[in-house]
């Protein structure tokens, strides 16, 4: 039996997390900075910087007392050393190793990336390879071919804004505030998905995406049609999105054969893509993993997992590891 | 009692191990500012040459700044997990008491300084007593001129110590009654965070890891980092 405290840093949540065994999690503790940014209406690094100093500590403590741990019952310390804000990754990293150090345990560096195509297998644990997985967070929209534990290829990604940095600006723009993709799809609960037809470039093409002409589109939309219903638009705007994710994704998922399709990243919160999402596996008769929306949200459990099964395949990290702020999936060639 | 000293608010990387004997071992690097890479290892070989169990460190001194917000914080986030991890105290010093305590010796007014980049510097003023220092003015941010100024309508003798003093060299020069602290004084020093810290600890004056709070002197830059941000 492997306890991992997992620690999780990279933006705008400080997180730590105790998980036995890459599946049992004992705590997750998630303190969001959100509202700290809110005003700013995007992340704002010293802000986090600074939130996540007096934070992290007392997070961590909070942590061990839920789990019901002490110090001897921790085997490894893992935190997120990229890709993420530097100074935010720097505070989770150094003290992860400073946690090693004095328990005398290992420190292993995780890929935050890696941890959110973990997540879903940490509630999961049945999962069958190949999976087809879809990123979609606010940095990151992706489309990976999880062949087996470490082995991913890289199938379609997003040719400019992230699906989740496609909410924040319309959202933005829109004067739904920040976060945007909650207040999105909020809203589009009280509009119709059909009003406007927005269709996303690329959408016929490839496995790669394009949200930032949906983002010009929805704004020439709004300049022509001032009266239009602010439900409407918003609502119009996700089922565009949430189409071209859902087409792409099934796709991907029958060119490799999976068995199933999983969800990981921020935007998987969304409830229309859920259920999109849902709907075509069902329709190919493959598995749908949807992780819980706290899995789906930067977490330190989903670090915590992926370190039991990095350990295993790696081993610990060295103390002199550094963090890593545009860290890249180990990517295969096809 | 040993008390393990932790400093990263300047381009340097500075650790210190001491207790009643004084500094029993350090360590400083001023290359390249990597301090998250060189932090733990030197912590652990410090521990390792002196044959020192971290679980026999009874408090850990960490600089509080001001100095390079990202630095620092990779200090304190390294002092605080230690402390929590070996269930032990804490300590807090300025960076501006640590540059001007290597200067105790001197008669004239001590003038500590750490560069603060942007056109200005941290600084604070001090004067020899009977054990050490004692600061006279509260920590502040400014121009190098106008901290110039302030000295020169004083009209005191002066040493002024610290990498801001080195960067601005010119500034202070060039003033009538100041000295410039030599190279050895340019940036904090672990082994003077042992010394300071020591005595305190012995008198129980530490505090517990959520009690430290860092001295940034300047409100944070609210600019959105659009291209890193990756929040999912
Ligand atoms: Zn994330």
């Amino acid at each position: 039996m492997t306890t991992v405290l997992g620690i999780e840093t990279s933006c705008d949540e400080t997180a730590a997390a105790v998980v036995v065994d890459g599946r049992d999690v004992l705590s997750n503790v998630v303190s969001s900075q959100v509202d700290l940014h809110a005003r700013y209406g995007g992340v704002v690094p010293e802000i986090a910087g600074r939130a996540h100093e007096s934070l992290l500590t007392p997070v961590v403590a909070e942590a061990m007392v839920e789990a019901g741990v002490t110090s001897h019952d921790i085997d490894v310390v893992a935190a997120t050393r990229g890709p993420g804000l530097i100074g935010s990754l720097l505070i989770g990293v150094s003290a992860a190793k400073a946690l090693s150090l004095g328990w005398n345990v290992p420190f292993i560096g995780i890929n935050h990336h890696e941890a959110h195509l973990y997540a879903a297998l940490l509630e999961e644990p049945e999962l069958e390879f190949p999976l087809l997985v879809m990123l979609v967070s606010g940095g990151h929209t992706m489309l990976i071919e999880f062949q087996a534990h470490g082995r991913y290829r890289l199938l379609g990604a997003t040719v400019d804004d992230a699906a989740g940095e496609a909410f924040d600006k319309v959202a933005r723009y829109l004067g739904l505030g920040y976060p945007g993709g909650p207040a999105i799809d909020e809203l589009s609960q009280q509009g119709d998905p059909q009003a406007i037809k927005f269709t996303p470039p690329m959408r016929n093409d490839g496995l790669d995406f394009s949200f930032s002409g949906l983002k010009t589109a929805v704004v020439n939309y709004v300049r022509q049609h001032p009266d239009v219903e602010t439900a409407d638009v918003a609502a119009s705007f996700q089922a565009a999105v949430v189409d071209v994710l859902t087409h792409k994704a099934q796709r991907a998922a029958r060119e490799i054969g999976a068995t199933g399709i999983c969800l990981a990243g921020g935007v998987a919160a969304n409830s229309e893509l859920r259920e999109k999402v849902l709907d075509i596996c069902v329709e190919d008769g493959i598995q749908g993993f949807l992780p819980s929306r706290a899995m789906c949200t930067d977490n330190a459990a989903m670090v915590a997992a992926t370190a039991w099964w990095r350990m295993d395949s790696d081993g610990p990290s060295p103390l002199d590891l550094g963090a890593d702020p545009s860290l890249k999936l180990p990517f295969i060639d096809s | 009692m040993l008390v393990l000293g932790i400093e990263t608010a300047t381009p340097q990387v500075g650790v210190a191990i001491g207790g009643h004997e004084g500094v029993i071992a350090s360590f400083h690097t001023a290359r390249d500012r990597r301090h998250a890479e060189t932090l733990a290892p030197a912590i652990q070989f410090l521990c390792a040459q002196t044959r020192i169990d971290l679980n026999e460190i009874g408090v850990v001194a960490v600089d509080i700044g001001p100095g390079l917000f990202t630095g620092l914080r990779v200090g304190l986030a390294t002092a605080k997990a230690l402390a929590h991890a070996c269930k032990i105290p804490m300590i807090g010093i300025s960076s501006l008491d640590l540059a001007a305590f290597p200067a105790r010796f001197s008669d004239r007014l001590i003038v500590s300084t750490v560069d603060a980049r942007r056109g200005e510097i941290f600084y604070a003023t001090y004067r020899r007593t009977a054990g050490g220092i004692q600061r006279i003015s509260e920590p502040r941010v400014d121009q190098p001129d106008n901290v110039a100024n302030q000295l020169t309508a004083q009209g005191e003798d002066c040493l002024v110590v610290g990498d801001g003093a080195q960067r601005y060299a010119e500034t202070f020069q060039i003033l009538r009654g100041v000295e410039i602290g030599e190279e050895g004084f340019r940036y904090p020093n672990a082994g003077s965070l042992v010394e300071l810290a020591h005595p305190r600890a012995l008198r129980e004056e530490f505090v517990s890891s959520s009690e430290i709070e860092p001295l940034y002197l300047r409100a944070p830059d609210a600019r959105i980092n659009w291209q890193k941000r990756e929040r999912s």
